[in-house]
């Protein structure tokens, strides 16, 4: 039998493309790292400069020394992981409520929840900075971890009744005709099945706490302040340092990029509520 | 033990569940509540950004009209703003994303490491990403050297024309991966039979993507776009962090709009109106497309 050449041909044109579009989408990224080990002069050549250039630290040297750059990851992670914690504190016994059992308006409230986390930040961000002064918590830790649990609790409510509500509830129901009362049986049972979703469902709102702009940027001013709003340092009257910028968003974005690809067996039903399994 | 046994017999049913549902709502709806009361307080008044909330003076919903209603208000070119950058996004991105998936859907090496790759753009922090789009489209950028590579030409993203185009390019490459990851996992789950019963009855490739893969994608897509309906309706820091709404207003979107009402024009009232507004939007458009999903999920 003689070989299909023209769709063996149609494939392998199909697999070229398929790795020049994947590595488009990648370039960006790999373009703006390797602009931080440039010098000023090599990140604004024209054209542009791609490899070749001695690499150089300078910009890490200077956003470390200069910039203090390690308070803002301090502040950054401070807020990110205890709003996460908190997040997580609240949101399991509403979760097991809500997946296992029945009572009056329990999906309106589940929609109420819902709909708050369609409220965008920017709507109530300067509502917030009028309670902040009035309470004297501007520019707080505190303040940011807990105007995050507007958005976090609801989205973590979300995804983590879907891995709940695929844990049989046959497991627990026969711990409990065992004697185990319906505690140890979730403690026992239940919360270690959903161990890895509780996890990944922690590191993509940890993910999302880190990355967060618009309140961080309004309710805070120097000490609360976190690495996404440092971008206002580099935006001066004689022009943006590109180097530093670049050199902290390569350091900014390297946890978030190794935490998203150690759960990105979670990703799809992390962006979509659980609404589609990856 | 028998005194104890009477007495979980007589907890009322809804007691545990309700315990349990009460820290997240206490906490939840504690903050959208205080937040809200305090927004529509600030909406009903007439209050320079910086003066003390003691100078405030009562309005009434004369805020809401004036926005709605005044000849000066550029509340309406917001919203035109922002059916523009609405429309130029999910578009592009739910067509481009569709294909690359499509692309991706089939039996190759490298697969898993390639869906890795998507996850970066995703994840990136948009403050960064709007600087980094800002170095990207200047005249001496990346952008403007593949453009002048493919037709010779560069053009001045920064100007008043294309200045919405590129926050929109920007967008696309961020979040076309979105759609690609959906989608494949979606495509990836289809069932075989549907597929192989129309090769036999010998369907072209394109009558077997246009009868059987697209109706079954259709709720998936449909999800996927109410998603991302939503997220670009409250997007505020790449655009904030490239453009500021500018030039002009060409760029400002109704999140970019109410932080030049509050913030440049210094007009609380204003601005909180307008934040109003723009949460009773996203709610009420989210409500109808879900609405609208369930309703074509039904029929088909």
């Amino acid at each position: 039998m003689k070989p299909n050449w023209r769709s063996i041909t149609g494939s392998r044109i199909l697999d070229v493309l398929t790795v020049f579009v994947v590595f488009a989408f990648l370039f960006p990224y790999l373009f703006m790292v390797s602009s931080a080990f440039k010098t000023r002069l090599e990140t604004f050549a024209y054209p542009p400069i791609f490899w070749g250039f001695t690499p150089t630290l300078e910009h890490f040297e200077n956003i470390f020394s200069d910039m203090n750059i390690l308070f803002y990851m301090k502040n950054s992670t401070i807020i990110a992981v205890c709003s996460t914690l908190l997040t997580i504190l609240i949101s399991i016994p509403a979760t097991y409520s809500f997946a296992r059992f029945r009572f009056r308006y329990k999906e309106g409230v589940a929609y109420g929840f819902l709909f708050l986390q369609m409220v965008p930040g920017i709507s109530i961000v300067f509502a917030l900075f009028f309670i902040a002064r009035a309470l004297d918590l501007f520019d707080t830790h505190i303040f940011l971890i807990v105007v995050y649990l507007l958005w976090n609790v609801p989205y973590a409510i979300w995804m983590l009744r879907g891995f709940v509500e695929g844990i049989p509830v046959e497991l627990e129901e026969s711990a409990m005709v065992d004697g185990a009362s319906r505690f140890k049986a979730f403690r026992l049972i239940t919360l270690p099945l959903m161990a890895g979703g509780v996890a990944a469902t922690a590191i993509l709102i940890f993910i999302g706490v880190w990355n967060e702009f618009s309140l961080a940027f309004f309710l805070t001013s120097t000490e609360a302040r976190t690495m996404p709003t440092t971008i206002a340092f580099f935006m001066t009257h004689s022009g943006i340092k590109w180097g530093p910028m670049f050199a902290t968003a390569t350091i900014g974005t390297l946890p978030v990029v190794i935490f998203a690809l150690l759960v990105r067996r979670y990703f799809i039903s992390a962006l979509t509520f659980g609404a589609v399994k990856g | 033990m028998t005194i104890d046994r009477n007495r979980r017999r007589q907890r009322p049913p809804w007691l545990a569940p309700v315990l349990l549902v009460m820290p997240a709502f206490v906490v939840v709806f504690a903050i959208a509540a205080y937040s809200a009361f305090s927004l529509f307080q600030l909406s009903t008044v007439n209050l320079t950004f910086g003066e003390p909330f003691r100078n405030a003076e009562a309005v009434g919903l004369e805020n809401y009209q004036w926005l709605l209603t005044n000849e000066h208000s550029t509340f309406w070119g917001a919203v035109r703003v922002t059916a523009l950058y609405l429309l130029g996004t999910l578009i592009p991105e739910l067509l481009i994303g569709l294909a690359i998936a499509l692309l991706l859907n089939r039996k190759m090496r490298g697969n898993s490491l390639f869906t890795a790759v998507l996850i970066i753009p995703i994840v990136l922090m948009p403050s960064m990403v709007g600087l980094i789009g800002r170095l990207y489209f200047s005249y001496d950028g990346l952008v403007n050297y593949f453009f002048e590579a493919l037709t010779g030409i560069r053009h001045n993203w920064y100007g008043k024309d294309l200045a919405l185009l590129a926050v929109i390019l920007v967008d696309i490459w961020e979040w076309t991966p979105f759609f690609i990851l959906i989608l494949l996992a979606g495509l990836q789950t289809l069932p075989v039979e549907p597929f192989e019963a129309a090769r036999v009855d010998g369907a072209s490739r394109w009558q077997s993507f246009s009868l059987i893969t697209l109706p079954l994608m259709l709720p998936l897509i449909l999800t996927t776009l109410i998603l991302r309906f939503m997220d670009v309706l409250r997007l505020f820091d790449v655009i904030f962090v490239m453009f500021a709404g500018g030039p002009g207003t060409t760029t400002t979107t109704l999140p970019l709009y109410v932080y030049r009402t509050t913030l440049v024009q210094r007009d609380v009232g204003r601005g909180s109106a307008a934040s109003i507004m723009l949460i009773i939007i996203i709610v009420s458009l989210t409500v109808i497309l879900i609405k609208m999903r369930e309703r074509i999920k039904f029929e088909a």
